[in-house]
C-alpha cells in the first residue's frame, strides 16, 4: 500500500464533492433488494439453528430495533421529540396480558390486537398531546409514562403494584419470529414516511409546519397518523416481553430507561433516517452485550457519554458521517432521473371576471391592538392587487386572516361567494387560496423538487402530481437547481420556489407577501416576469410591498394602501400614489 | 381549620417548589433550553450531603457555601464543553441540547448511585413542628420555605439592580439586541448555567433535610421543576413563584382529600392540562 495522506485527501474531496444528482435514481434497485433479501434470510435463520444465547441476543437485537424505528417514526420523521414512548410498551404489555389471561384466542392474535389497542390509546391521547410543541411534547410523554404506572400500580384488575404472573406458554423461536416481524412493520412504516409522497408531508410538518399547513397538508392529521404508526410496534413489542417474562409489574411495563436506551440506538445510527436505527441498534446492542458483561453497573452511566459524545461529535450519527462520503443518502421522493419535461400546456385562463376573493369588515384585534380594522376589499379573477403599506399597517395580518393563519375578530372572508373564515388552513388551500411567507418558510431537509411536489400532490396521481410539480418548477425557471436543498439557494430564488409551491397548488388566488424584499434587480425583474405569467394563467395575484414600490406599480392593476390597520386608498397605482393621505401614510405631514 | 392547615402546608411546599426551580428557570430564561440534568443535580448533591454529614458529623448548612462554588464552577465548564458547542446549530439546537442533558443526566445519577447507592436517605436536622395558634408547622418546610422566598428575592434583585443581572435580563429577552449593546451573550449563557446548577446544588443540601431523596428520583425533581417554569410561563421567575405556590396548595389539598398517589401524579396532570389550556403561562395572566 502506497496511499499517501494526499491521496486519501483528495479522494475525500471528490467523494464530498460527489454531486447530489447522483442520488435521484427513483426506487431501491432490483439487485439492492436481492442482496437486502439474501442477507435478512441468511442473518433471521442462523440464530434458529445455533445456540439459545445467539438466539436470545437476536430476539434483544430486533426487540430494540422495532422500538427505535418506532421512536424514529414519531421523533426522527414527523420531529416530535418523545421521552414517554414506553407508554405504548406498557400499555401493549398489559393489553395483551389480559388477553392471555382471560381468553384463548392464539398468540399471534393476541400481539395484533395489542398493537391495535396501542394505535388507539395513541389515537386518544394524540388528541391532547399533539397540542404540545418542542419541549413541552418531550416533557408531556415523560409525564405521560408516569401518570400511566401510577394508574397500573393502583388498578387491582391489572394486578395493582404486585404486577401480574403469565402462564408461559411462547416457545424461544416465536417470540424470535414475532420480533422479526415487528421489526420489519416498524422498518417498513420508517421507510413508507421516509421515501413515499405522502411521507413529504410528514417531513414538511417537521421542518416548517406553518408552511406546511399552507401548501394544504393537513397537519393534526398528519402528526396524528405518525403517533399512531409510532405506538403499533411497541405495543405488540411490549406484549411479546412480558409474555417471554412472564410477568408483568407498573416499572418493567413503564421503565423510562427503555427510552434511554431505544435514543441512544437511534440518535448513534442517525435520527430520521432509513437505516440508522438497525445500524446504531446492531452496532450497540452486539458492542454492548461483550462490554457489559464486564461492566454492568456503569451501562446506563456510558449510555449517558455515548449520548453526549454523539450529539457532539457526530448529530447526524453514523449514516450522517457516512453521507459524508456519498453513502447512504437519501434518495429526492419521486424524482425522476432527469428533470420531466413539462408537458402541460399553459391553461387557458377561465372565462369572466368574477370576484375570488371578498374581506367584509374585516377586524382583527390581538389583546388591545388593532391590527386590521373594518378592512373590506375584492380582488377579481387573473386580477394583479399590490397591497402597500409600512411596516405594521396590517399586511401579514391580511393575509393570515384570508389564509386561517389568524382568526378574524369581526368581519368574514369569502372565496368565490362562500364564507372560509371557518374553515381551516389545508383545506383553503385546496380549495385554491395560496400563499408565500414574509420570511420564506422552506423545508430545509427535502429538495427544491419535494417542496414543489409536496405542494402538487393534493388530490392527484403520482404521476399527475410529478407533471405538476415539474410545471411549477419550470414557470418560476428553477428547472437547474431541482435537487439542491432550499439553503443553497439565493434570496431571490427562495421566493421562486416559495411561489412554485404554490403555483403547484393549482391556485385561484396566490397572496405574495413581502414579494420583493432585499433583492436585487436582477431577482426583482425574475420576480415581475413570474407575476405577469400569473394573470395568463387566470391566477389572481395579491402582492403585500412595503418599501419597492415602483418595481410592483406598474405591473397592478389595482393597488391598496393600508396605514395602521385601515384602507386609506385604493385605485390604479397612479392615481394612488399621488394621494395625498398615501404620501402622508409614507412620509409624514408635510406642513 | 383543617383548610386552614392545608392552605400553611401548601404554601410553605410551595416554597420549597420554587427552591426546586429557579435554577431551571434561569437557564431556560437565558439559553432557551430546558436542562434535563437539573433534578440529577439535586439529587446527586442531596445524596453526597447525606454521605459527607453522616461521615464528618459536620452541619449540612457548613457544606452549603462549598457545594455552591463547586456547582458553580462545574456548571460553567459543563457549559462551555457541552452546550456551547450546539449554540450556533439554528433550529436543530433545542432538540439536540435536550439530548446531551438527557445524557447528562444519565451520567450524572449513574454516578451517585455508583458512589453512594440508591436508597432512599435523608437527614433528620429539621424535623421540629411548632404549633402556632393551633396550626402545626414544620420547621423543615419553614426553612426551606423561606430559603425559597429568599433565593426569590436575590434572583430579582440581581436582575433588576445590577449591572451583571441587567446584562443577564437583556440577553434572555433578546439575545441579539443583546449583542448589538455590547453584551457577552456567550459569557452570559454560561453565568446562566452556573448559576443554575450552583441554584440546584442549594436545593439539594436544602431538600435533604426535608425530604427523603434517593438518586434515581431525580427525574421526578426534573419535572417537577419544568411543571413549576412552565406553570410560570417559561422562563419568568416571577410566574415561577406564583406557579409553586399554585402547586404546592393543589398538592396539599389533592394529597389529604383523595390520597397520596393521586397527589403523585398531580404535577404531571397539572403540566399536561395546562400547557394545554395556557401555553403561555401564569405569569402572563397576572399581569
Amino acid at each position: 500500500m502506497n496511499l499517501d495522506a494526499r491521496q486519501v485527501g483528495q479522494w475525500i474531496e471528490r467523494r464530498l464533492a460527489a454531486p447530489a444528482a447522483a442520488a435521484s435514481v427513483s426506487g431501491p434497485r432490483p439487485l439492492t433488494i436481492g442482496i437486502l433479501a439474501a442477507l435478512i434470510a441468511c442473518a433471521g435463520g442462523a440464530p434458529l439453528v445455533s445456540s439459545a444465547y445467539i438466539l436470545q441476543l437476536a430476539t434483544d437485537l430486533l426487540t430494540f430495533a422495532a422500538l427505535a424505528y418506532s421512536w424514529n417514526v414519531i421523533s426522527g420523521c414527523t420531529g416530535y421529540l418523545s421521552f414517554g414512548q414506553v407508554s405504548f410498551f406498557g400499555i401493549g404489555a398489559y393489553a395483551t396480558s389480559i388477553l392471555v389471561m382471560h381468553t384463548a384466542v392464539p398468540w399471534y392474535v393476541d400481539a395484533v390486537i395489542g398493537a391495535v389497542i396501542g394505535g388507539v390509546s395513541a389515537a386518544l391521547l394524540g388528541t391532547i398531546m399533539l397540542r404540545l410543541r418542542g419541549i413541552m411534547f418531550a416533557l408531556g410523554m415523560l409525564g405521560l409514562a408516569r401518570i400511566l404506572m401510577v394508574v397500573a400500580s393502583n388498578w387491582n384488575f391489572i394486578g395493582g403494584a404486585a404486577g401480574l404472573t403469565l402462564p408461559a406458554q411462547l416457545t424461544p423461536i416465536a417470540v424470535y419470529v414475532a420480533m422479526w416481524v415487528a421489526a420489519l412493520v416498524a422498518f417498513g412504516l420508517n421507510y413508507f414516511l421516509l421515501r413515499s409522497q405522502w411521507g413529504l408531508s410528514v417531513i414538511g410538518v417537521r421542518d416548517e409546519e406553518v408552511a406546511a399547513a399552507a401548501v394544504g397538508v393537513p397537519t393534526s392529521w398528519v402528526k396524528t397518523v405518525a403517533f399512531i404508526l409510532s405506538a403499533l410496534a411497541p405495543a405488540a413489542v411490549g406484549g411479546l416481553v412480558a409474555w417471554n417474562r412472564s410477568f408483568l409489574d407498573p416499572p418493567s411495563a413503564f421503565d423510562p430507561t427503555l427510552d434511554l436506551q431505544v435514543i441512544v440506538f437511534a440518535l448513534f445510527g442517525g435520527i430520521g433516517t432509513v437505516w440508522g436505527p438497525a445500524l446504531g441498534t446492531l452496532i450497540l446492542v452486539i458492542v454492548g452485550e461483550q462490554f457489559w458483561a464486564y461492566l454492568p453497573e456503569l451501562q446506563l452511566a456510558l449510555y449517558g457519554v455515548l449520548v453526549i459524545a454523539v450529539v457532539l461529535a457526530f448529530p447526524g450519527g453514523i449514516v450522517g458521517v457516512a453521507n459524508r462520503f456519498g453513502w447512504l443518502r437519501r434518495r429526492p421522493v419521486a424524482a425522476p432521473a432527469v428533470f420531466p419535461r413539462v408537458s402541460r400546456p399553459s391553461q387557458p385562463a377561465p372565462p369572466g371576471d368574477d370576484t375570488v376573493i371578498e374581506v367584509r369588515d374585516l377586524t382583527v384585534r390581538f389583546g388591545g391592538l388593532v391590527a386590521l380594522n373594518g378592512v373590506s376589499l375584492a380582488v377579481r379573477r387573473g386580477e394583479m392587487v399590490s397591497i402597500i403599506g409600512a411596516n405594521g399597517a396590517g399586511k401579514t395580518t391580511l393575509f393570515n386572516a384570508v389564509t386561517g393563519f389568524v382568526k378574524p375578530s369581526e368581519g368574514g372572508v369569502y372565496f368565490q361567494g362562500k364564507l372560509v373564515s371557518d374553515i381551516p388552513s389545508h383545506r383553503r388551500a385546496h380549495q385554491g387560496i395560496a400563499r408565500t411567507f414574509q420570511i420564506p418558510r422552506l423545508m430545509e431537509s427535502l429538495t427544491v423538487w419535494e417542496n414543489t411536489l409536496l405542494a402538487a400532490r393534493h388530490g392527484k396521481r403520482r404521476h399527475a402530481a410529478v407533471e405538476q410539480a415539474a410545471w411549477a418548477l419550470h414557470m418560476v425557471k428553477l428547472d437547474s437547481l431541482w435537487l439542491e436543498p432550499p439553503g443553497r439557494l439565493s434570496p431571490g430564488q427562495q421566493r421562486r420556489l416559495e411561489m412554485a409551491r404554490a403555483l403547484a397548488l393549482d391556485p385561484t388566488v396566490i397572496l405574495l407577501d413581502e414579494v420583493m424584499a432585499g433583492m436585487t434587480r436582477d431577482e426583482q425583474d425574475e420576480i415581475r416576469a413570474v407575476l405577469r405569467h400569473f394573470r395568463d394563467l387566470g391566477v389572481a395575484a395579491v402582492a403585500g410591498v412595503e418599501h419597492i414600490i415602483s418595481a410592483i406599480a406598474d405591473i397592478s392593476d389595482r393597488m391598496i394602501v393600508l396605514d395602521r390597520g385601515r384602507k386609506i386608498a385604493e385605485g390604479k397605482p397612479e392615481a394612488v400614489l399621488r394621494d395625498p393621505a398615501v404620501i402622508e401614510s409614507y412620509l409624514g405631514k408635510v406642513s | 381549620m383543617i383548610v386552614l392547615q392545608l392552605v400553611v402546608n401548601g404554601v410553605l411546599l410551595g416554597g420549597t417548589y420554587i427552591l426546586l426551580a429557579q435554577g431551571l428557570n434561569l437557564v431556560f430564561g437565558v439559553m432557551g433550553i430546558v436542562n434535563l440534568a437539573h433534578g440529577s443535580i439535586i439529587t446527586f448533591v442531596g445524596v453526597f450531603t447525606y454521605w459527607f454529614v453522616t461521615q464528618t458529623n459536620l452541619s449540612p448548612l457548613l457544606l452549603m457555601p462549598i457545594v455552591f462554588v463547586l456547582a458553580l464552577g462545574l456548571g460553567g465548564a459543563l457549559q462551555r464543553l457541552l452546550l456551547e458547542p450546539l449554540a450556533k446549530l439554528g433550529n436543530r439546537r433545542e432538540l439536540l441540547s435536550l439530548m446531551v442533558t438527557f445524557g447528562l443526566s444519565y451520567v450524572i445519577v449513574e454516578t451517585a448511585i455508583n458512589c453512594f447507592g440508591s436508597q432512599y436517605v435523608s437527614l433528620p436536622n429539621l424535623q421540629a413542628t411548632w404549633t402556632v395558634a393551633g396550626l402545626a408547622i414544620n420547621e423543615a418546610l419553614v426553612v426551606a420555605g423561606v430559603l425559597g422566598a429568599v433565593i426569590s428575592g436575590c434572583l430579582h434583585v440581581w436582575l433588576h439592580y445590577t449591572a451583571s443581572g441587567k446584562a443577564l435580563l437583556a440577553t434572555s429577552q433578546n439575545s441579539t439586541g443583546a449583542v448589538t449593546c455590547g453584551i457577552d451573550v456567550r459569557r452570559m449563557r454560561g453565568i446562566s448555567f452556573a448559576i443554575g446548577s450552583a441554584l440546584a446544588a442549594i436545593a439539594g443540601v436544602l431538600l435533604i433535610l426535608i425530604l427523603p431523596l434517593s438518586a434515581p428520583t431525580a427525574d421526578t425533581l426534573t419535572i417537577l421543576a419544568f411543571v413549576i417554569v412552565a406553570l410560570g410561563g417559561l422562563g419568568d421567575y416571577k410566574g415561577a413563584v406564583l406557579a409553586g405556590l399554585l402547586l404546592g396548595l393543589v398538592q396539599s389539598g389533592v394529597g389529604y382529600y383523595l390520597g397520596g398517589d393521586v397527589e403523585v401524579v398531580v404535577p404531571y396532570l397539572l403540566l399536561i392540562a395546562f400547557m394545554v389550556l395556557r401555553p403561555q403561562g401564569l405569569g402572563q395572566a397576572a399581569r
